[in-house]
């Protein structure tokens, strides 16, 4: 390794490839702070760009979108309510709450600082442990994904709000909605109603869209209110973050920052797994549980450096073993193979150089998005002081631009307004949408997996305890499950002492 | 003031823009590709727009990667009309397999379009769990003799890898002790099978190779008439000399049916540049393991039929 890491330098710091970081950032970061427009479908768009450059400034450019794209879904997240990408989604929770309470610029500088972290984090993990952690992961089959996607339904308690049942009811609903589409198993149709679209599902993005974006502005609009979730008169803090609070998050943004790189190396997972899976952990470890949901600073920082920490550990599978980790690396795969590098452990020894330069790239690229961020961050809050009747048009207008880009086709505008009425009944009856999130994140990982497990074990469910791997997610899912039900009990017993 | 000069200078530059169009008749056509953007036909399909303006300066090829398979050719279908400047990528998939197995989800036929080129081929291997020693056909059909269940990794439920493994191992008489395992992607199932939740995957060879240099597993043929000739799998058997069915991946792309004869020719013809390009058959062989592979009507029928025959004979095997 130590031989590359010179040649590697020298390739990788030319003003071409901090040029092409920088305008990957900076894209990255506005296409991921715009509801629907998320980071795949930018990389997809601006991939043609790469096809005349040679491997290291393209890879720089992409990886800029991609790292930036994990911070910017939360910058919108945290002011209008609506995570600018799916895997923002947690970062909501708390960082709307945060600015709501008049501390916008804190909570977007926390969003930030664990972003960068997260994504220092992921990038040392990858350039130090990359092939080694790899092969471990290579290890994990169908009935360990099981077993990771258990662990993840588990957050669906974290995030029921005031009433379990309902939470369920949600998660039930979201995982329902997942069914739609071709059965992952035999190709047959489910829930398509003769709907040529409905055969490819439902895309996460087009449901994010209904689910929080335009329910906000139908809500808004039924109360004939004139502001949606930023007021003006609020925005008055000066970004501080107090030591107490550093503090708080130090522990919730190392442990996020490792489960990110366990989440990410494993293929088919990707950020808005981690992102969960992290504010679950931080919420369970916390010793102020209760402030998850109402702006905890912790509730931020877990999310944020979880889905950052992903960037680099997608990468993992990729360079070491052809495998791309998510949707968006896979299309980075084609800018490696469209110059004549198909990635492997055999490319290290090959073209050592060129693969060291794209893993310290990846630090860089992340330094870059935390100066561009500091900057941006005043920039973004300054969206507030737009007045709402200029704003809210415009936000609609990129709701329905998302819905549409997603596929090109106007049938996803019509799925964002229907589940943009669903949310609304749900409103109505009280019934969270988080959980119906979870749902379609989850539901079609976990049946796949839980399918496939037993038709390789011919139907035997001891597959589920066949590895170490399984035994310690069932340990973790038991962990999980008992902090629950301890945590209810100890809701019940404060219920009844007051 | 300033916003005057800033007018008069965006009008200035659009007229020069516009003048300096004049004189060329340039048509742009869009390639949709109806699969993963990541995916080989994607790759291929921009590596030939890239390469469209050096060998041409009437047509300039815009490729454009919609994930949807039929859906997204039924709405190809449907907004495109003869002579637009819009091509389709429409591989056997769809010609051959959804069209016998799931009629409805189509809103075209083969008669919808005009064949212009066929891009690429791709010879799908046959890899085994590198514990079993299974190293050719011999060593396979002593395997499948034992009369043991045989699982076999695919991408995808009824894909063009899941026919493959059901006619190679129908046609061995084990057809019913074949077990297809889906997963969501090639590379997926490739490490499926390098940690032995199935004994066999079948894949394209870019998508096996770098488990097989990890010693991961061994790659028993090739779905084709004869040895593999070139690169890191030059010698693996074919199939077809031992007389089991087999068929390469094409992808075909098409103009909608009714365009000029004139135009689709001289679409053939900057295909046929580009795909003759040194730098581009290299790549093809080298990066993707292809071959460069273009083709009449007459054998893209013949590609079409052959796939449906083995379809119309295993699909009991694959679909139940």
């Amino acid at each position: 390794m130590l031989q590359y890491i010179a040649p590697a330098t020298g390739l990788l710091f030319t003003l071409e490839n901090i040029l092409w970081i920088n305008i990957g950032v900076f894209i990255g970061s506005v296409f991921a702070a715009i509801p629907g427009l998320s980071v795949i479908l930018c990389v997809i768009l601006f991939l043609p760009v790469t096809y005349s450059m040679t491997a290291i400034p393209g890879m720089m450019f992409l990886l800029g979108i991609y790292c930036a794209g994990g911070y910017g879904g939360s910058v919108s997240a945290i002011l209008i309510n609506t995570p600018g990408t799916p895997h923002a989604a947690a970062t909501m929770l708390d960082g709307h709450p945060l600015s709501e309470q008049g501390r916008t610029k804190a909570a977007l500088k926390i969003a930030l600082y664990a972003s960068t972290f997260g994504g220092i984090f992921s990038a040392l993990m990858l350039l130090f442990l990359g092939p080694q952690v790899a092969r471990v992961a290579a290890q994990l089959g169908t009935a360990e994904y099981f077993m990771v996607c258990v662990f993840g339904l588990t957050i669906i308690a974290g995030v029921s709000g005031k009433s379990m049942i309902k939470g369920l009811i949600s998660a039930c609903l979201g995982l329902l909605i997942s069914c739609v589409g071709s059965d992952p198993m035999t190709s047959y149709d489910r829930f398509t109603f003769g709907i040529s679209r409905l055969y490819l599902g439902l895309d996460l993005a087009v449901c994010l869209i209904g689910l929080f974006a335009l329910v906000e502005i139908m809500s808004k609009a039924e109360k004939r209110l004139d502001r949606l979730n930023l007021d003006t008169t609020q925005i008055k803090d000066d970004g501080v973050i107090t030591k107490e609070e550093y503090k708080r998050m130090a522990r919730p943004v190392l442990l996020s920052s490792i489960i990110g790189v366990m989440v990410g190396i494993i293929p088919g997972t990707g950020a808005s797994e981690a992102s969960w899976f992290s504010y679950n952990t931080a919420k369970n470890m916390s010793k102020h549980p209760e402030e998850f949901g109402h702006g905890s600073v912790e509730g931020i920082a877990a999310a944020e450096s979880a889905n950052n920490a992903v960037t680099g550990a997608t990468l993992i599978p990729l360079l070491t073993l052809g495998i791309p980790g998510d949707g968006t690396v896979a299309i980075m795969l084609s800018a490696l193979m469209i110059n004549g590098l198909n990635p492997g452990l055999s490319l290290f020894t090959t073209q050592g150089d060129i693969m060291y330069a794209i893993m310290l790239g990846l630090i860089l690229v992340n330094v870059f998005m935390f100066l561009q961020g500091k900057f941006l961050t005043t920039l973004f809050a300054k969206v507030v002081s737009i007045p709402q009747e200029i704003l809210t048009p415009i936000i609609v207008i990129f709701c329905f631009a998302g819905a549409y880009s997603v596929n090109e086709n106007f049938f996803d505008v019509g799925v964002a307004l229907i589940f943009a009425m669903l949310a609304w009944i749900l409103r109505k009856l009280e019934l969270p949408p988080v959980p119906i999130l979870l749902g379609l994140v989850l539901g079609s990982m976990t049946e796949t997996n839980f399918r496939r497990a037993l038709l390789i074990s011919n139907g035997s469910p001891k597959i589920f305890f066949s590895s170490v791997y399984c035994i310690i997610f069932l340990v973790l899912i038991l962990l999980a499950v008992g902090a629950i039900v301890r945590g209810k009990m100890k809701e019940r017993s404060t219920q009844k002492e007051d | 003031m300033k916003r005057r000069i800033l007018s008069i200078a965006l009008l200035a530059a659009m007229c020069a823009a516009l003048l300096a169009g004049c004189g060329q008749k340039s048509a742009t056509w869009k390639v949709t590709c109806p699969w993963a953007p990541s995916g080989v036909a994607a790759m291929v399909s921009q590596q030939a727009a890239t390469k469209s303006t050096s060998y041409s300066d009437t047509i300039t090829l815009v490729a454009e990667a919609i994930k949807g398979d039929a859906a997204t050719v039924n709405t190809w279908v449907a907004d495109t009309k003869a002579n637009d400047t819009e091509l389709v990528f429409v591989g056997e998939g769809l010609l051959s397999i959804t069209s016998i197995l799931d009629p409805a989800k189509m809103q075209f036929g083969y008669e919808d379009f005009v064949f212009v080129e066929n891009l690429y081929s791709s010879i799908f291997v046959l890899s085994a769990d590198a514990k079993l020693n299974i190293g050719s056909v011999a060593d396979l059909e002593a395997y499948v003799q034992q009369g043991t269940e045989i699982s076999v990794a695919v991408n995808g439920a009824t894909s063009s890898e899941a026919f493959l493994a059901a006619a190679l191992f129908g046609s061995m008489g084990a057809g019913d002790k074949l077990k297809l395992t889906p997963y969501q992607s090639a590379a997926e199932a490739a490490q499926a099978v390098s940690r032995g939740e199935t004994q066999f995957a079948v894949s394209h060879q870019s998508q096996i190779l770098e488990t097989y240099q990890q010693k991961g597993v061994t790659v028993v043929c090739a779905f084709d008439e004869g040895n593999i000739e070139n690169g890191p799998f030059a010698g693996v058997e074919g199939v077809g000399q031992h007389g089991y069915p087999y068929f390469r991946n094409r992808c075909f792309v098409m103009a909608r049916a009714g365009t000029d004869e004139k135009k689709v020719a001289e679409l053939k013809e900057l295909y046929g540049k580009i795909l003759a390009d040194a730098e581009v058959v290299e790549w093809l062989q080298d990066t993707m393991l292809l071959e460069v592979d273009t083709m009449s009507v007459a054998d893209v029928e013949a590609h079409v039929e052959n796939v449906k025959s083995i379809v119309n004979e295993y699909k009991d095997i694959v679909a139940g």
